[in-house]
Parts: structure tokens; sequence; C-alpha cells
């Protein structure tokens, strides 16, 4: 899949493509299956975002999602058709790339989330180098040790918004543990918990 | 007066010491050294404002020192509105953070503890809550931690007012105290959501079981950080402190494969910075959570193994 057809997707699932994206993409869903892949991984992290389920990795699809994929099914199954045959009908809202997004949901049958699912799973995305190794370059040699074990992880668009989901989360779970620590760590005696999300008994 | 005079002493005392560490200005370690001591010996009270971006809170601070304990309460008197408290915390309690801060007995030994990777410098501070102070500038020696100017109160070394400041000399958080009042009463409590008491870690011993479940370390850190006192029920969490900045390191095993990735959030100087991956074909998930640049928390989440 090109570059271009994945931003065009990637737009497409965030409201921002124009019409000949959204064009583009839907002339070839019917007929390319890692297109249809691609746009699963998408919306699935998506749906995450949206539906806030990501405690403790159990990826639950959101029930807004599921509704809908309910509904798509419903109307899907009496119209019949290629899929792409019926998307390729002039379009006029955005509101059908969300209900293009269920059909390749239950199309593609997985849901795992998370998981390395796909098999496009060890395409470098070009330009994800990241900064860790600016810091190699001024000198910090334990980097250099410590990552020269290790590939530096490879992001793929929909893990890095699920991640970053996670990473918020997290956050929120820990942040009052971290601040104990801190207030009696550091010269701000009980500030540090000022700046916890939530303060818990 | 007397205090200045006290702390010019120290100073001098210092100087002789601190000969062997080039470019320490033994001035600004001895009120450092003072601004630690502080907080054991110095009851106020007093409004605090804490800004992070946009976002500003405000907070009553009580501290008061009674016999050879402390007790200290924060009551947030803007959003959440909870409260939290500790009480009878020993004087004699000294937690690492502070030790590294109390750099006279380092210099004594022949170290120089913090002032190897700040740079610390002394000016003339501005007028904070109506009380006149020194300026602390503290820059880091290296790209692991961020910089902070401190103004300390000339009288007692309590610290007014923090200003962290991230790359770029870029203000990532701020917090000062509005008034301040001397003295072991504490103000009449306003209304409060929750109360909330601090832990404080207790020596002990942690069982095998959880020992096993412990056994995984965090293989590098920047230069200076120490592991904090652990309490006893945090066997998946690992703490550090170079006396000024914090993080925490959090593990979670997972019961699934999850795809390598990371994901980071900031809040004011706060990191919040998540990495799933495959320890020795465990999936896990690091987290780091702290007052230090994404960089720092990338590089510690990457050093955590398990121990044979």
């Amino acid at each position: 899949m090109s570059e271009r057809m994945r931003e065009s997707l990637s737009a497409l699932l965030d409201d921002e493509a124009d019409e000949l994206e959204l064009q583009r993409v839907l002339a070839r869903i019917g007929d390319d299956p890692e297109l249809r892949r691609t746009w699963f991984r998408y919306a699935a992290a998506r749906s995450v975002v949206a539906g806030h389920r990501l405690d403790h990795l159990n990826l639950d699809i959101s029930g807004r999602v599921r509704d809908a994929i309910a509904r798509e099914e419903a109307v899907a199954a009496p119209a019949g058709g290629r899929l792409g045959q019926r998307l390729l009908r002039p379009l006029a809202s955005f509101a059908i790339a969300a209900s293009v997004a269920a059909v390749v949901v239950v199309g593609g049958q997985q849901l795992a989330g998370l998981e390395g699912v796909s098999t496009e799973g060890g395409q470098a995305v070009a330009g994800s180098v990241s900064p860790i190794g600016l810091v190699n370059s001024l000198g910090a040699t334990s980097v250099q040790a410590s990552y020269g074990t290790q590939p530096l992880p490879v992001l793929q668009p929909a893990t890095r918004t699920a991640y970053q989901e996670l990473a918020r989360q997290r956050m929120r779970k820990y942040g009052q543990e971290h601040a104990e620590q801190a207030a009696l760590n550091s010269p701000h005696g009980l500030i540090p918990f000022a700046r916890v999300p939530e303060i818990r008994e | 007066m007397r205090a200045l005079l006290l702390s010019c002493l120290v100073a001098a005392g210092m100087k002789a010491v601190a000969a062997g560490c080039p470019g320490a200005d033994s001035e600004a370690l001895a009120w450092l050294d003072k601004m630690s001591r502080s907080l054991n010996q110095v009851s106020y009270h007093g409004v605090v404002t804490l800004q992070r971006g946009g976002d500003m809170q405000v907070m009553q601070i009580s501290h008061a020192v009674h016999g050879d304990s402390t007790r200290e309460r924060l009551t947030q008197l803007t959003g959440q509105g909870a409260q939290v408290v500790r009480t009878e915390h020993p004087l004699s309690c000294i937690h690492p953070g502070h030790r590294l801060l109390q750099v006279n007995a380092e210099l004594q030994a022949g170290r120089c503890g913090i002032a190897e990777y700040y740079r610390f410098s002394v000016g003339d501070g501005e007028r904070v809550a109506g009380r006149k102070a020194v300026r602390v500038r503290v820059d880091p020696r290296d790209m692991y931690r961020y910089g902070y100017v401190m103004e300390l109160d000339r009288e007692t070394g309590l610290l007014l007012k923090t200003e962290t400041i991230g790359r770029g000399n870029r203000s990532l958080e701020k917090f000062q105290f509005a008034n301040l009042a001397f003295g072991e009463q504490f103000p009449a409590t306003t209304e409060v959501n929750l109360v909330h008491e601090a832990q404080h870690p207790l020596p002990a011993e942690p069982s095998p079981e959880a020992l096993a479940a412990s056994a995984w370390g965090v293989h590098w850190v920047p230069l200076g950080f120490t592991v904090t006192d652990a309490p006893r029920d945090s066997l998946l969490r690992r703490t550090y402190t170079d006396g000024l900045a914090v993080f925490s390191v959090f593990l979670e095993q997972l019961d699934r494969e999850i795809r390598s990735g990371e994901g980071v959030v900031r809040s004011g100087s706060t990191v919040s910075y998540s990495r799933g991956m495959q320890l020795d074909g465990r999936p896990v998930l690091v987290t780091v959570i702290g007052e230090v640049p994404i960089n720092t928390a990338r590089m510690v989440a990457d050093s955590v193994r398990w121990s044979r």
C-alpha cells in the first residue's frame, strides 16, 4: 500500500480527508485486502481511544462501535452486492466513512486490538526514528550500550494512538504512588500531591 | 541578620572543602543545605499556587515542628478539594532525596554530590509572599534532568518559589507561596472532600513470594540518581531521586502478547511514558512517571531487565 493511501486512510478516520481522498480510498477498498486490514487497525485504535476501555490491556471494542457493526450487518445483508460497488456511489457525508470502518472490522474478523495481528507488522515507517538517536550522538555511552542490544520499536499509527491513551491512563493510575515518593524525596514537601490528577483516599 | 551571618560562616567552611569540585558554588550549596534542613526546623503555613501550562491550582500548606516530629497538611482550595496529611514524621527520618541535598557531609567526605550533575549559582531574589528571597539558579550539567530557579527565604532558607525549566528555557511548572506566616498553629480547615494520609515507607523484610515477584531491575539511571526507600507493598515499582528530580518505574506483567510500542503524555513537568515490550519472551508494560525529560524516561524504560 502506498504511503499516500496510508495518509488518506488516516485523514479519513480523523475526519480530515477531502472528497478526493475519500473517493480514492473507497475506489480501492473493495479489492485491496491490505487496505482493509490497515483500515481495521486504524479504526480499532480509534474506537479504543473513544471508548476508554484500555484498562489492563483487555482491549474491548467500545459498545458504540459494536452497535454500529450490528446495525451495519442488518442493513448490509439485504442490500447485497460487492462492498466496493456499494461504496462507489456518490457520497456526500463523512458519516459513511464511519460505517465503512464498521464493515471493514466485520470483514476482517480480527478484533484482537493491540496484538500483532497483521502480516505487515514488520514494515518500517519512514521517519519514525526515535529521538534516542539524537541522545546517542551527543555522547551518552550508556544509551549506546543499552540500545545496542534491542532493535528500536517500530511504531504503527494505530499502535501509537493506543499507546498514548495507555500512557495517559497510567499517569492517572500511578500518579499518586509516584507523588508519595516525590513528597519524601524532593524539597517541596507535600506539593507533589498537587500534580496528581485525582487524589484517592 | 543572624541567619545571614550563619549562612556566610557555613559557606566559608564549605568553600575549603568544595575546592575539589570544579564549578561548585559553595554559597549556593550552603543555601541548598539550609533549605533542606529548614523543612525540619521551621513551622509555617501559607497559600501556595501551582501553575502548569494554562492551569493554576491554589492550595494551603501547613507545616509544624513539634518536639521531635513534624506534621504537614496540604488542602486544595481549587479543583478536587482533597486534603493530604502527614503526621508524626520523625525529625530523625531523613529520606534519600534530602540526604543528597545536605551536601556538607558529601563535601566533607571528598565527594561533590549534587554539584556533579547540577551547576548552582546565587543571586538576588525577588520578593515572594512579602519575604525577601535569595535566588538559586540550578542548571543541569547533562540532558537527563530539568533546571530550576528557586527563591529561598533569606531568613529561614525556606523554599518560597520554584520554577522548573525545560529545554530552550521553557517554563514547565511554577509554584510559589502567595502568603506565608510562621507559627505552629494550623489555620482552620476549609471544606474538604476527602482526606488522604500520606504514606511512609517502613523498613520491613519482604516476603519470599514478594521478592520473587520483584525479580526485575532498572539497569540504567542518569548519574546521581539513587533508589528511594521502598515500602513493603510496592515490589512492582522503583523510585529514584537525585535530590531535586524524582521518577518512578512501574512494571506490569501481561498475560498476553502486546505489539511493541511506546506512548507519552505530559502535564507540566510530569511525564508519563509507557513502553510495551517482550522481556525474555514475557510481555510487559513498563511505565516511567516523573519530573524528568521524555528521553530520560525512555532510556530508563529501555534498561529494565529480569534479574537472574
